[in-house]
């Protein structure tokens, strides 16, 4: 009885340790030479650079990713560091001053909304009301509730979050404010679901949490339980075909054409990319034709680069934001120029035992990119990239570190770029289509796949299945295990290691 | 009528093409999942299926999970047409 994981994500890890843990012989298949999908780090110039992890709701004491981090026994392997009530995201506008502090807490988030936009009292509270209230019938969110009702069961056709604002909230900028964690999911304004970003926004507005040494202590912490536990690991091998025999899983098929058999498969890439990977006829076209037309999350440039100074996130803010005055914070439309498309610089997190030997003055700039503006270049791959898409990269990073130095640069100094990640670097070290930072949309009109197939024993997991995130891409390996060992006892012995 | 058979004859063109059903078996009083052999994994599908051929957003989850038969989605879909208009 041998499971297959296909990826090496942070999905992949999680139903992997919860299988492993239960007793199944676990083999984890990952294409890049490094497992860790986007939590992987990568250094320059002894900076340690996350790109998939910057920080997280929903790791405080008994919260979903605690519990599931508890039950995979990597709970002690990983220092949890807790933002604090005074945390908070910093809001800056192209053309409004004072900043606005988006703080990790409901209390002290309502409390500055109402000191910065005090007319609109009425709509804050509304707002927040509403992101708890679609909250509260959410298991991952309310662990003592059941998991099968909520998976299985019908779901309220999701409303639109643009309209619930415009309907609630008069003033433009805070509505950017609030309609801000759509950074942290990736969907246009104009299709953002209220409840998609209720399901986000609540895990940040409750806390926020980094982790010391970032998203490769998570992956690490991983590795090491998974080895313990005897699972086999192939990095630098990449999962050709689904194999199929009698309408049941068989096993899988490497690019060197080498044959694994295997009872189940879970598939953690990007479900649009499995359609190419399953026997033509298996799925009904209808199946077949919505994964493969899944429409896709933003992307991103990231500039990895060196500061002078360190930031400090535990006095100053975690995150910095510069959101357009005008027009959506998240605009669906890729001719939309980059002085209208909101941006962020967030510091390196160094772990503690680290210190000595890694630069800490690493900063990241990530700022909103479209497909379409390099799709030009999509025929090549990394390391053999046209002069013009160089010139492009160049042009875009030089413009946005000038941003964040006008902007920040008294708390970051002169901004040096080590690296520079467009939507095509993302398409190739993640393996994500059209460089989509988080996946296939959750978004309004979109229905994305469940985890369980139509084949038994191929089951999906990853952000672009159940939810997107860290939080979300690990509940979806959760539950891809959970299809497996059976969903409501799982649910109920990962509950009780609170 | 007319629009209400051209409707009828849509609905068994596209779910028998993209649920490889028989269309011979998709008459009125066939039940989509004994008969026709659909199940809750495909009820997904086919409300995308259907909203992308008809350009209308299934809304009523109610609604949705009375159909049993192929008249009650014939039905279901009619009487959504006529409130679009
Ligand atoms: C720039 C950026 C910043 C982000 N910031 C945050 C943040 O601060 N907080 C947060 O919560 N989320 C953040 N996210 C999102 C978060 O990183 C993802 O939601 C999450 O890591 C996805 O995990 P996953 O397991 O679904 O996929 P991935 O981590 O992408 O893993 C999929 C893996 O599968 C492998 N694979 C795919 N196909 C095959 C195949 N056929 N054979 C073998 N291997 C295959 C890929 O190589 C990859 O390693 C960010 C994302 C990006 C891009």
């Amino acid at each position: 009885m041998r499971v297959v994981v296909v990826g090496s994500g942070v999905s992949a890890l999680t139903a992997a340790a919860i299988l492993a843990k239960n007793g199944r012989q676990v083999l984890l298949i990952e294409r890049q030479p490094e497992f860790g999908g986007a939590l992987r780090q990568f250094k320059r110039k002894k900076i340690a650079f996350d790109v998939g992890f910057h920080y997280t709701g929903c790791a405080g004491s008994g919260e979903i990713l605690d519990l599931i981090w508890s039950y995979c026994a990597i709970r002690p392997r990983l220092r949890v560091l807790p933002l604090g009530s005074e945390g908070h995201d910093r809001f800056e506008f192209t053309d409004r001053t004072p900043a606005v502090r988006g703080y990790f807490s409901y209390p002290r988030l309502a409390e500055e909304l109402r000191q910065h936009f005090p007319a609109e009292r009425a709509g804050i509270d509304t707002y927040l009301a509403a992101v708890r209230q679609i909250c509260a019938d959410v298991p991952f969110y309310h662990p003592e509730q059941p998991l099968l009702p909520f998976l299985r069961g019908y779901k309220n056709r999701p409303t639109s979050l643009a309209e619930f604002l415009v309907r609630h909230i008069g003033d433009r900028y805070l509505r950017a404010v609030l309609a801000a964690p759509g950074f942290l999911y990736g969907v246009p304004q104009s299709q953002a679901s209220l409840e998609v970003h209720a399901l986000v926004a609540h895990g940040y507005y409750s806390g926020a949490y980094t982790l010391d040494g970032g998203g490769q202590s998570l992956v690490d912490a991983f590795l090491a339980v998974l080895a313990a536990s005897g699972v086999e690991m192939r990095s630098g091998e990449s999962v050709e075909q689904v194999l199929v025999e009698g309408e049941k899983v068989v096993g899988v098929e490497l690019a060197g054409g080498e044959r694994v058999a295997a009872d189940q498969v879970i598939y953690t890439g990007h479900p649009a990319t499995l359609m190419g990977r399953v026997p033509a006829s298996l799925f009904r076209p209808a199946y077949w034709h919505r994964l493969a037309g899944l429409a896709n999350s933003l992307s991103l440039f990231a500039v990895f680069a060196e500061g002078e100074r360190e930031l400090d996130i535990h006095q100053g803010p975690l995150n910095y934001y510069l959101l357009p005055g005008s027009g959506d914070i998240l605009s669906a439309d890729p001719e939309t120029p980059r002085q209208r498309r909101p941006m962020m610089m967030t510091g390196t997190r160094t772990a503690a035992d680290e210190l000595l030997h890694q630069g800490r003055n690493g900063i990241i700039l990530l700022g909103l990119g479209y497909w379409q503006e390099v799709r030009q270049f999509e025929q090549s791959s990394s390391g053999r990239r046209p002069p013009g898409y160089e010139h492009y990269k160049a042009r875009v990073a030089e413009e946005m570190i000038g941003v964040a130095e006008k902007r920040w640069g008294a708390v970051s100094g002169t901004i040096r770029p080590l690296a520079v990640g467009t939507p095509l670097t993302f398409r190739d070290e993640l393996g994500a289509p059209e460089g989509c930072a988080y996946g296939a949309m959750h978004c309004l009109g979109q229905y994305n796949p469940e985890v369980r197939t139509r084949l038994p024993g191929l089951f999906l997991a990853g952000q672009s299945t159940v939810m997107t995130g860290v939080a979300g891409a690990s509940i979806s390996g959760l539950i891809a295990a959970g299809e497996i060992l059976g969903l409501e006892q799982l649910w109920q012995d990962v509950v009780r290691c609170r | 009528m007319e629009a209400e058979d051209a409707l009828r004859r849509r609905v068994v063109e596209v779910l028998a093409e993209e649920f490889e059903l028989d269309p011979e078996k998709m008459v009125p009083e066939a039940t989509l999942y004994e008969d026709l052999g659909l199940d809750s994994l495909d009820a997904v599908d086919m409300v995308v299926v259907l909203e992308k051929t008809f350009g209308m957003k299934l809304t009523d989850e109610e609604a949705l999970r009375s159909i049993r038969t192929m008249e009650d989605l014939f039905q279901f879909l009619l009487r959504l047409q006529a409130a679009e208009r």
